[in-house]
């Protein structure tokens, strides 16, 4: 219940969703490696904020 | 059953509409504002929304989406409707739809709610499901992708220089907004300056202390913000440091420009990350706070219907009713900019096709409430109250008695008592003359939440109200600053390759300086405006958000054209003839009206014919030559609008014409292993 109410706010915010990538990848790539925590802030920082974004007024 | 809801549902939303026409001369209840939209957007949700999605684009929940196929657990997940609603809304949801319907406020309530709800019903949400439709068919592509593979590449050039013109106006004139709110206001200048300590706090916590710990991060940085808000009193009432946060216009300009390079250079994590978060929260909190405020207060709107402004002699801003009713409230009833969000993340992260009509659609109905709300939160205000804070100072009058009969001339009441008394409770040396529309609406929002939530505290929400706004002002500023700087990185990349480089720091350099210069004249120029800059800057603003709308729609016509909708067109052209002739007219009006307080020209004119007969004007030159800046500023976009319209004019005929072969980009059908 917490986990799911915690992955609610964090989708509506646009933040990285650290286990639900875990899972992701456990389930559907089991070869490959997965990320430290750390690691995968810094990938979803240069997708969310990299060329190619854009913004609203 | 059923149908008996809808047919009250029906005819609540037309006894709403029908108070509020035939209330003249007296005061009605903003319940009346609300029902009317809510009534008018339920029965477009159920009905005309579902025409687009099941005849118009023939959404098919058997067919794969981007997110299903390419599943990366990253960008492309597939998401609930509900959960990608929300975050679809935050990304559209900005300052635009607060501040256009309080400054059109000023024709009176009527014109900018009716604006605003046929304007979305029939426009802007469907300018954004198209645009969604098209981008979910597409793997995802942004608009600029679209209009290249669907029009042409020359078309897709222009959207992007576009794009990029649009940005600079768009931040010079909402760091306007900021200037004016902030000026002269040490208690809010100080709570802005918290945010960005708060800020790096909050970055090193999710970036050294506890990597990726967002959420922790941003309770922290919530709490932090909403002591500063509380500590920016003390600051306000204490003598020695009142003074150091109490700063001019220019000054504040100044640390906005230095502000935005700075974000623009710095890694992301340190401040942009951090404060984009921060705002995200404060907007969906606020909004959520004013729709509870409004609907428990239910206020009664003291402005009247229409006022004679309408004649086009009002001060907040010049011009007729038509056009620019419609060029002022841009966002909130039709957006070119959501064109941007709806073919970004959002197409990549729905579930099922259907799901496009409640994010698409019903996104931008929500944010054309939230347009609604703020246009109910500055018609709470007395008339005279309201037009005291969004005239400018050279129009009023230097002292509050000079404004309160310059505002009785107008037909309207106000009293430098009442004046200084409201300063007073909400803890501000003076209201007068603070345009751009954040204050008016934060007392708007003050009244509303200190009725709901408990008298006495009016200061600690009308500040609260500012520092939501200036926040999330100044993340669309760095964000956008950003974006810019990118855009510009691509472009110069034509021009000298190393400069394309995006992490390469003299390009960084280079291209954040190009940029913020950029937004810094204009923000500049409105500053030293004597008119208040808001008066010339919004108007191009309205016209260049507009204008993205027009291309949008023009890309949304061509898709449906070519899928052999073309019986369908309409949907979209209707809206796309109506943008036309208002943003033409508009435009044309701003560059050649012989009006010199409508006309640029006609203002330059002005200006060299009282230098000439020996009138001393200050800053002369600096002032004609913005006017010309802006007269071309004006002309280009209208120029840019047009060979838009007329190449994908081309492009229609011919297709229909079976004169070219349609090429269509859309990916080939996939079934969806989801089991439904």
């Amino acid at each position: 219940m917490f986990q799911n109410v915690v992955a609610t706010i964090r989708r509506l915010v646009g933040m990285p969703d650290y286990q639900g990538y875990v899972d992701h990848v456990r389930a559907c790539h089991p070869e490959r490696a997965v990320p430290s925590e750390r690691e995968y802030y810094e990938q979803y920082l240069e997708r969310r904020y990299g060329a190619g974004t854009s913004r609203c007024c | 059953m059923r149908r008996i809801l809808w047919l009250l549902i029906a005819l609540a939303g037309a006894a709403g509409w029908g108070m509020l026409a035939l209330h003249r001369g007296e005061t009605v209840s903003a319940a009346w504002l609300v029902i009317a939209a809510m009534g008018t957007y339920l029965v477009a949700y159920r009905f005309y929304s579902r025409f687009l999605a099941q005849r118009v684009f023939g959404l098919d929940d058997r067919r794969a989406t981007p997110a299903e196929r390419h599943n990366n657990g990253c960008d492309f997940v597939p998401t609930t409707r509900w959960v990608l609603f929300g975050h679809h809304f935050a990304a559209i949801a900005g300052a635009g739809p607060l501040v256009g319907p309080v400054l059109a406020a000023q024709f009176g309530y009527l014109p900018g709610t009716i604006w605003l709800v046929l304007g979305v019903v029939l426009g802007g949400a469907v300018q954004d499901f198209v645009i969604l439709f098209g981008s979910l068919r597409r793997d995802g592509k942004s608009l600029g992708q679209m209009a290249k593979e669907e029009i042409g590449p020359v078309t897709g050039l222009l959207a992007m220089g576009a794009v990029l013109a649009i940005m600079i106006i768009l931040l010079a004139v909402l760091a306007l907004v900021v200037v004016n709110a902030l000026k002269g206001s040490p208690w809010g200048v100080f709570t802005i300056a918290c945010t960005i300590p708060i800020a790096v706090l909050m970055g090193y916590w999710m970036k050294v202390w506890r990597p990726g710990k967002t959420l922790e991060a941003s309770v922290f940085g919530v709490t932090m913000l909403l002591l500063a808000l509380v500590a920016g009193r003390y600051v306000a009432e204490s003598a020695t440091l009142a003074p150091i946060f109490t700063l001019t216009s220019i000054q504040i300009a100044g640390w906005m420009i230095a502000y935005g390079f700075l974000a623009s250079v710095l890694p992301v994590w340190m401040l942009l990350c951090p404060r984009d978060y921060l705002s995200t929260f404060m907007k969906i909190g606020t909004i959520l706070l004013l729709a509870i405020g409004i609907l428990v207060v239910l206020p009664p709107l003291k402005l009247p219907a229409l006022t004679r402004f309408i004649d086009g002699t009002g001060p907040v801003f010049a011009g007729k009713l038509f056009p620019f009713c419609f060029i002022t409230i841009a966002c909130g009833a039709i957006s070119g900019f959501h064109a941007l969000v709806a073919s970004g993340t959002t197409p990549k992260m729905l579930r099922r096709e259907s799901d496009a009509r409640m994010i698409g659609y019903g996104g931008m109905l929500t944010e054309s409430f939230v347009a609604v709300m703020a246009l109910c939160a500055a018609a709470v205000l007395d008339p005279g109250v309201y037009f005291a804070i969004n005239a400018p100072a050279s129009v009023l009058g230097g002292n509050l008695q000079a404004a309160a009969e310059t505002i009785r001339q107008w037909g309207f009441v106000v009293t430098p008592e009442q004046m200084n008394a409201l300063a007073g409770s909400v803890g501000e040396a003076s209201l007068l003359a603070r345009t751009g529309g954040a204050p008016s609406l934060a007392v708007g929002m003050a009244q509303i939440f200190s009725g709901a939530f408990g008298q006495g505290l009016t200061a600690l929400w009308y500040h609260f109200a500012i520092m939501f706004e200036a926040l999330f002002i100044l993340t669309t500023v760095d964000t956008g600053t950003r974006v810019g700087r990118f855009m510009l990185q691509e472009l110069g990349s034509h021009v000298w390759k190393p400069l394309g480089r995006t992490s390469w720091y003299p390009s960084i350099i280079i291209t954040s300086a190009v940029v913020v210069a950029g937004w810094g004249y204009f923000l500049v120029q409105g500053v030293m405006d004597p008119l208040g800059g808001i008066n010339s800057l919004w108007p191009l603003f309205g016209i260049s958000n507009q204008l993205l709308a027009a291309i949008a729609l023009c890309v949304g016509t061509t898709i449906l054209i070519k899928s052999g909708k073309a019986r369908y067109s309409w949907v979209t052209l209707v809206p796309l003839a109506w943008l036309l002739l208002v943003t033409l007219t508009a435009g044309y009006q701003k560059v050649f009206s012989p009006l010199p307080k409508l006309g640029f020209l006609a203002h330059a004119a002005l200006v060299e014919a009282q230098v000439a007969a020996g009138t001393a004007v200050p800053n002369a030159a600096r002032l004609i030559f913005n006017d010309r800046l802006d007269a071309v500023v004006a002309g280009g976009f209208m120029l840019v609008v047009l060979l838009v319209v007329i190449m994908s004019l081309r492009e229609w005929l011919l297709v229909l014409a079976g004169r070219k072969p349609v090429r269509m980009s859309e990916t080939p059908f996939v079934q969806t292993a989801e089991t439904a």
